[in-house]
């Protein structure tokens, strides 16, 4: 009994872990689409010249790429990636 | 060799042919406006060049006041800050707004060091640039106010959000500021406009 209620608790703790990382980027909304393919890019055309702007230009230029090839959650890290070199 | 009237012909043709397609590119609705869809990089660029020049041009004779670090030109320039610029241009600590988002082009974020010197972000905060959503405040606010805005905006990327925060707070009421404004004109009857 001790041993099921420590297994349960372990499984919880597990359970929770994707949604405390997904809760760390709640601010990015990367949804692999035009119209967050197209807001991003105006950030990017928004950045100073600089290793950010080249980091966030790359790859935006991969995210679509892969949306190319159906590839969506291939491209909504990339998307994510992006929108964290926009912030920096 | 060939004479030069020869290249006439090539050159009215070629023109010809530009004028053509400029006009088809004006008129058809082929270019797209949307805010939501950026323009092609070279677009960008040839619009982003005449506005950095444009504004390099305009601000080169105007004359910059010693007193920008006052400590009271920097509080003023807070409060009208926060009323006026932090929603489309944010502040230190401040998330994105629905209006940030979806401006086109993106309005700089002010807290991010800029290359414009205090002459141009005064010429851009006075006069305004087209198509851009970046109104002309010199319409309604005098150099003076507009001076603390620009010396408010030097300091902004120097600011932690609690100092920013303490900052506006304790800032005169843009109302109040605009009723002074208002006041001195009556009095004063001209200053010098740059």
């Amino acid at each position: 009994m001790r041993h099921a209620s420590l297994l349960l608790l372990l499984v919880a703790c597990l359970a929770g872990v994707p949604l405390t990382l997904a809760l760390g980027h709640e601010g990015h909304h990367a949804e692999c689409n035009d119209t967050t393919i197209n807001a991003v890019k105006a950030d990017i055309q928004a950045m100073s010249k600089g290793e950010a702007k080249t980091t966030a230009t790359k790859e935006m230029e991969t995210a679509q790429q892969l949306m190319a090839k159906d590839d969506m959650e291939g491209c909504k890290s990339h998307i994510h990636s992006a929108m964290e070199a926009t912030e920096q | 060799m060939r004479s030069a009237s020869s290249l006439w012909g090539p050159l009215v043709g070629a023109l010809l042919a530009f004028a053509i397609v400029g006009f088809a590119v004006v008129y058809s609705g082929l270019y797209n406006i949307a805010a939501d869809v950026p323009h092609t990089q070279p677009v960008y660029w040839l619009l982003e060049t005449v506005r950095d020049h444009s504004v390099e041009a305009r601000a080169r004779d105007i004359v910059v006041p010693n007193d920008l670090n006052d400590p009271t030109r920097i509080s003023k320039g807070a409060g009208q800050y926060a009323d006026m610029c932090s929603a489309c241009h944010l502040a230190p600590g401040m998330k994105r707004t629905e209006i940030s988002q979806g401006l086109y082009p993106r309005a700089p974020e002010l807290r991010r060091k800029t290359n414009l010197t205090p002459a141009e972000q005064f010429w851009v905060v006075k006069h305004g640039i087209k198509m851009t959503g970046m109104p002309a405040w010199g319409v309604t606010h005098d150099d003076d106010l507009l001076w603390d805005m620009v010396a408010f905006i030097r300091k902004l990327p120097e600011l932690t959000s609690e100092q920013y925060e303490t900052l506006v707070k304790n800032a005169p009421k843009h109302e109040e500021m605009m009723q002074k404004m208002e006041m001195d004109h009556d009095h004063e009857h001209g200053g010098e406009h740059q």
